[in-house]
């Protein structure tokens, strides 16, 4: 026995020496060359919250960071996924971005409001980096130190779309959004896409917008943490069973269009809507309605040049689409591209709300605008501010709402 | 059939050795280098004084888990449950943070007595149930998610922080609540106090204490111990509950120096990795922290290792829990076996009554 | 084959287990191996059978001599050996157990191995059922099973340490039919180490004799049994006379007390024990003398009736309280139920006769040296319970016992003992009962019975017999009442 294990053990010794002796040679040269391109361009990091092959939200950052890496000549983005207690335990968002900062990095991206109170501590600990928080508000409110700013996209208006697609197509007219966690995003989120709903519902369809059901369920976070959250999947084969057609995904992963895909192969009469990441309509086209998906890169890119030129300042920036290329990541913050599964009127009908948005010919949040509890948010003859819009307190009257 | 005592005790490190070995192959594999991998996780875990630190700090509440585990173990008792009962103990930590504002002193021992009570409170019930015919790892594993879903129900209800609506976790405490730290880490003095102190205290317990004796007759054989006068069922209660007390004590670190608030996922499988740190210290008091620093300190490297070779994040993951497979595989028989056939018996006998 | 052993020694630390025993084995014969508690029995077959290295010496196979690393070598070999302590029990099932001792092992047809298990059990007379779990079988049985494992992996010469110990009169009378027809049929070695002058009397044809780790002679058997007791023991061991009854008050009182387990339930038993008094409990194993033993510890829960300790009722005695009322309980199987292995002596002292936080070692090692001295344990308190040989476990066990214990119950009290050792524990035993303490013990030795009791009970199927005056009964009477006699 002790023999046996004797050999074994030498064996394994002996590999490991061969390795330790070949492996360093073959690759030092790569890793000298990364150090002199790290020493004469910028380099940024990149904090994501889940991993960078999601396709979803951290998916979508991450190709950001590629798109800048492509555009501006030297520049590194050196990536560290996963950063949330039940991952990794062991790290901080402190304890990275020192690493990070170490490593040479001069604009550190935090893409997640998980991490929007950590930036700000941190960054007031590293004033020589610029810290763009993603989602976050700090530096609209004045909470944040002077070297961080916000990004966000305007989502707002995608998922308006992304509604309106969702009531063209529902033949039951029970529309099912799986929802993250409840915050000011997630909620301004989800009203949009159901004040979309009813716009096309009644515009298009001429239907009764009130006898429109819109059902969310929060799972309790950006992706499924079995034992933590709902699991994603059941909440999504529980809306299908209780009579939606239609399913909208908020999270940060691809349940939703997952299961649509397996139930429609049963031949089940169901669509979905999913969210985030430009390719996400991929894993199931013929059920697949569109995508509103977040493209990093161009902001990215424009953040990076002016770090990158020291004219840097900071700012609050919710960007809206570029209208004209709602279709292009390279050219716009946030856009919206067609599913295969969309067809006929409805695809024109889409079209057409796309263009009133775009010449502002429908504003969806004219008065008047209820919250769930039937308090009167934006009174009739009003329309919401920005700041009305951002910090929407609840869900709107009529969408039905569980956790 | 004896091995030199010398080399039972190295033994140990045989399977670290192996580890080392087999991940080195993965990179390979990978088209990266073993030897800047292994140089960036050395550089992240210890390469500046605030590195070493953060290592520290993430060492104290995996060592008090690890070093309750000794005790428990000592008994025959596989608390599995030891994540719950280090999350109730950040659970109770914040609800006597959140709850109380008294000077520092007074505040910060109170949290950590309401954490140990409370750790300790989680771990008697896997013990009661026990005594009820629920295995401890079936109970433990029971609890462990009632304390997930404890921590949910807290951080999105009754302590929502004021800006409502996130599910991240409490707003940060009052800074008397929170233990003084060292510099712009996350390392606490006062922690590392509690460890040695939690440390000096298993090693009377185990090595000098007639309880410790009792928990040993009664984790070898306990038919045996019966008849020699000592009590399984008060003796299960209470190793249960000293150890829940160590891993609650490692909880409230866990909010009150790592952290600033009570966060979802506080824990994140610090009692799981607890589990692991003493298996391949085969139980040895002294060796449990030097493997527990390991661990550590892999973990800890294992992020500047992500930020330089942009592998895989999970690679330090990867690395412990190849170890302590290899550890059951060939480094410590015993174990295996014991686990095997408590798992057996479990399954078995749901309504036995020891 | 011919086994040798050639000037064999092994010691550990400062005792000498086997000094330069040689010794030779022929085929077709059966051996009796004899000796004092702690001779060095056990540790010579160890040797012979691989599980220890010898320090010096060497074991020659028709000549060859031979390096045994471990009990496969040797088996491999053909020497295969029972041993006295059933190795720790592994969760599996019987056909388990067994295939993993083959050559090819885990790739035999589970099928095609069951069939062959159960021929071979036919083929020696023993009933085997495959997928039984081992933990679950009588000792008895899991010698049969290990028995079949050691002939089917080529065992020439077997080794039984104690065979007979812990298994019922007709288990044991299986077993030897079939140790003769192993040695007269099929040319097997056979050893016997056994305590039991009669045992080996009947089955061997040749003693030999170890007196603390030497080999001091042999006889041919059959041979006045004189003769082997002079060889085993350097000065012949003194009888104690029987003491005169001294009843006092009485400590243990039972009225129509009821146990009742799923195998056999306890017909309504009354029964009181007076200070001074021993009462012997007799009957074939698991006819219910051990579930009321066992139920007057509190280590079973009544079923009905009346249980009194030193006249106190106790409607619901749990063993640890009782253990305060001065009633203490020694059980049969010394490391399964009363020794903790991986604990020393001194630690075994420090857990039953000290109070307060702290272990005092150096007052617990004082005083198991007292104890080792008093009861003669041939051990060192830092010794370690599993390496002593069983007749010292058993000492251990008595020196134990508090010096206030006032009612003592007793599993087999000298199982596995030598003669002298028995007779030994015995006066202790006395001691005690003249100092006032009430002994009930159960045994299968019916000498031991009639010699040592004052009064015995006999059980059979549950049911209690009348009890018995020890001084007027007799082995035919206690006879006829074990086979269910009225
Ligand atoms: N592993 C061990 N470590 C230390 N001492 C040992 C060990 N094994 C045996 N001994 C000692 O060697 C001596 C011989 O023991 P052995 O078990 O051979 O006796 P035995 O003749 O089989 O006695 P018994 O009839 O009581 O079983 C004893 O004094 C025992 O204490
Ligand atoms: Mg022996």
């Amino acid at each position: 026995m002790i023999f046996h294990k004797k050999v074994v053990f030498a064996v394994l010794l002996s590999l490991t020496l061969v390795l330790g002796a070949c492996a360093p040679a073959a690759s030092q040269p790569d890793a000298a060359a990364g150090e002199d391109a790290a020493a004469e361009g910028l380099t940024i990091g990149l904090i994501l919250v889940g991993p960078r092959n999601d396709h979803g939200w951290s998916q979508a950052h991450y190709e950001g960071g590629l798109f800048v890496e492509e555009h501006l000549p030297g520049s590194q983005v050196i990536v560290f996924e996963s950063l949330n207690p039940a991952d990794k335990p062991e790290a901080t968002v402190a304890s990275v971005v020192a690493d990070m900062v170490e490593q040479g990095a001069k604009l550190i991206i935090t893409t997640s409001d998980e991490f929007e109170e950590d930036t700000t501590t941190v960054a007031a600990s590293h004033p020589e980096v610029v810290f763009i928080n993603v989602s976050g508000d700090d530096a609209r409110t004045g909470e944040a130190p002077a070297n961080l700013g916000n990004v966000m996209g305007r989502m707002e208006d995608m998922k308006a779309i992304a509604g309106c697609a969702a009531a063209l197509n529902t033949q039951t007219g029970h529309i099912g959004y799986v929802g993250p966690l409840i915050n000011h995003e997630t909620i301004r989120l989800t009203a949009s896409a159901y004040l979309g709903a009813r716009h096309c519902y009644e515009t298009y369809r001429g239907e009764d917008p009130a006898a429109l059901k819109f059902d969310v369920t929060w799972i309790g976070f950006w992706f499924n943490i079995p034992g933590v959250t709902l699991d994603p999947t059941e909440v999504a084969n529980n809306f299908f069973d209780t009579g939606v057609d239609v399913i909208m995904s908020g999270i940060d992963t691809t349940e939703a269009i997952d299961v649509t895909a397996q139930r429609a192969a049963a031949d089940e009469a169901i669509l979905a809507v999913p969210y985030d990441y430009l390719n996400a309509c991929d894993s199931a086209p013929a059920f697949c309605l569109g995508v509103p998906f977040f493209s990093w890169g161009p902001a990215y890119l424009a953040l990076a040049e002016s770090v990158a030129a020291g004219a840097w300042e900071q700012s609050w920036d919710w960007n809206a689409a570029n209208w004209d290329a709602l279709t292009d990541p390279g050219q716009t913050d946030v856009g919206w591209l067609d599913g295969p599964a969309l067809q006929g009127q409805a695809a024109s009908d889409l079209h057409d709300f796309i263009a009133k948005l775009a010449a502002g010919e429908v504003d969806l949040w004219a008065g008047p605008v209820n919250l769930r509890d039937g308090t009167v948010y934006v009174a009739a003859g009003q329309s919401a501010t920005d700041e009305q819009i951002w910090y929407l307190p609840a869900l709107l009257q009529g969408m039905g709402e569980s956790q | 059939m004896t091995r030199p005592a010398w080399l039972a005790q190295l033994w140990t490190l045989a399977p670290v050795l192996a580890a080392l070995l087999l991940t080195s192959l993965l990179l390979v594999a990978f088209g990266a280098s073993p030897a800047e991998a292994f140089s960036a996780m050395w550089q992240g875990a210890f390469g500046s004084q605030d590195r070493l630190l953060t290592t520290v700090a993430f060492w104290i509440p995996l060592l008090l888990s690890a070093l309750g585990l000794l005790v428990s173990f000592r008994a025959g008792l596989w608390n599995i449950g030891i994540e719950g009962q280090f999350i109730l103990g950040a659970i109770g930590a914040s609800w006597v943070a959140l709850s109380l504002q008294l000077p520092a002193p007074l505040q910060i021992s109170l949290e950590v007595l309401a954490a140990m009570a409370a750790g300790a409170l989680w771990a008697a019930l896997a013990g009661l149930l026990k005594r009820w015919g629920v295995h401890e790892i079936f109970g433990g594993l029971a609890l462990n998610n009632l304390a997930v879903i404890l921590t949910n129900f807290m951080i999105s209800g009754p302590w929502q922080p004021p800006e409502g609506g996130s599910f991240r976790g409490t707003a940060p405490f009052h800074a008397d609540a929170l233990l003084p730290l060292v510099g712009s880490t996350r390392f606490s003095l006062v922690a590392l106090a509690l460890a040695g102190l939690a440390f000096g205290l298993v090693l009377l317990a185990l090595r000098n204490s007639r309880w410790g004796l009792r928990l040993k007759a009664l984790g070898r054989n306990p038919r045996s111990a019966r008849l020699l006068g000592v009590s399984s069922r008060r003796e299960t209660l209470l190793a249960m509950a000293f150890c829940g007390a160590l891993a609650g004590l490692g909880g409230a670190l866990r909010v009150l120096s790592w952290f600033d608030s009570l966060r979802q996922s506080i824990s994140g499988g610090i009692g799981y990795l607890a589990l692991m740190v003493v298996i391949l210290a085969a139980f040895r008091l002294f060796w449990t922290p030097l493997v527990a620093f390991f661990f550590a300190s892999v973990l800890s490297g294992s992020i500047v290792l992500q930020l330089r070779t942009q592998l895989h994040s999970s690679l330090g993951d990867i690395l412990t829990g190849v170890m302590v497979l290899l550890v059951l595989l060939f480094g410590n028989r015993e174990v295996l076996q014991t686990w095997w056939s408590e798992v057996r018996s479990a399954r078995r006998t749901p309504g036995r009554q020891s | 084959m011919r086994v040798e052993l050639d000037k064999i020694s092994k010691s550990f630390g400062p005792v000498q287990a086997n000094r330069g025993i040689s010794l030779t084995f022929e085929a077709g014969r059966i051996y009796g191996l004899l000796g004092e508690n702690g001779a060095g029995k056990s540790t010579l077959m160890k040797i012979l059978s691989g599980y220890q290295t010898p320090d010096s010496g060497r074991i020659l196979l028709d000549a060859v001599p031979q390096q045994f690393r471990s009990p496969l070598d040797a088996l491999a070999a053909g020497i295969g050996m029972l041993y006295q302590d059933p190795l720790d029990v592994p969760p599996f099932t019987v056909l388990e157990n067994y295939l993993l001792g083959q050559p090819g092992g885990l790739a035999i047809p589970r099928r095609t191995a069951a069939d062959q298990l159960r021929q071979l059990g036919q083929h020696y007379g023993f009933d085997v059922h495959p997928h039984e779990r081992i933990e679950d079988l009588s000792l008895g049985e899991r010698q049969q099973l290990e028995l079949l494992r050691l002939l089917s992996g080529g065992a020439q010469l077997l080794i039984l340490d104690e065979p007979t110990t812990g298994i019922s009169a007709e288990q044991k009378s299986v077993l030897f039919n079939s140790l003769r027809d192993l040695a007269r049929k099929e040319r097997k070695t056979l050893i016997l180490v056994s305590h039991k002058l009669e045992e080996v009397q009947d089955l061997c044809d040749q003693a030999i004799v170890l007196r603390q780790g030497d080999y001091v002679g042999g006889a041919k058997l059959p041979c006045p049994s004189r003769k082997l007791v002079n060889l085993m023991f350097a000065e012949l061991p003194r009888r104690a006379p029987r003491p005169r009854p001294v009843a006092g008050t009485p400590q243990l009182e039972l009225r129509d007390l009821v146990v009742r387990t799923p195998r056999l339930a306890l017909q309504p038993v009354d029964l009181s024990l007076h200070a001074g008094e021993v009462l012997g409990l007799a009957g074939l194993e698991g006819n219910g003398q051990e579930l009321l033993l066992r139920a007057c510890a509190g280590l079973l829960p009544l079923a009905g009736g009346e249980l009194r300790l030193a006249g106190q009722r106790q409607p619901r005695l749990d063993y640890l309280a009782a253990r305060k009322l001065g009633l203490h309980y020694l059980a049969a199987g010394r490391l399964e139920e009363g020794l903790v292995s991986g604990m020393t002596l001194a630690e075994h002292m420090a857990l039953v006769s000290q109070n307060g936080l702290f272990v005092d070692r150096a007052a617990s090692r004082a005083q198991t040296r007292r104890q080792i001295k008093q009861y003669q344990i041939v051990a060192r308190p830092g010794s370690r319970v599993e390496e002593l040989s069983g007749g010292n476990q058993q000492r251990v066990l008595f020196g134990l016992l508090p010096d206030d214990a006032q009612l003592i119950l007793a599993e087999h009290p000298t199982r596995g003992l030598d003669l002298r050792s028995s007779d030994w524990i015995w006066q202790q035993l006395d001691l005690r009962r003249r100092e006032g303490a009430a002994i009930l013990f159960l045994s299968a030795d019916l000498d031991e019975l009639l010699e040592r009791s004052d009064r015995i009970a006999v059980f059979s199927g549950g049911r209690m017999s009348r009890l018995l005056d020890a001084r007027q009964t007799s082995l035919n009477e206690l006879g006829h009442l074990i086979g269910g006699g009225a």
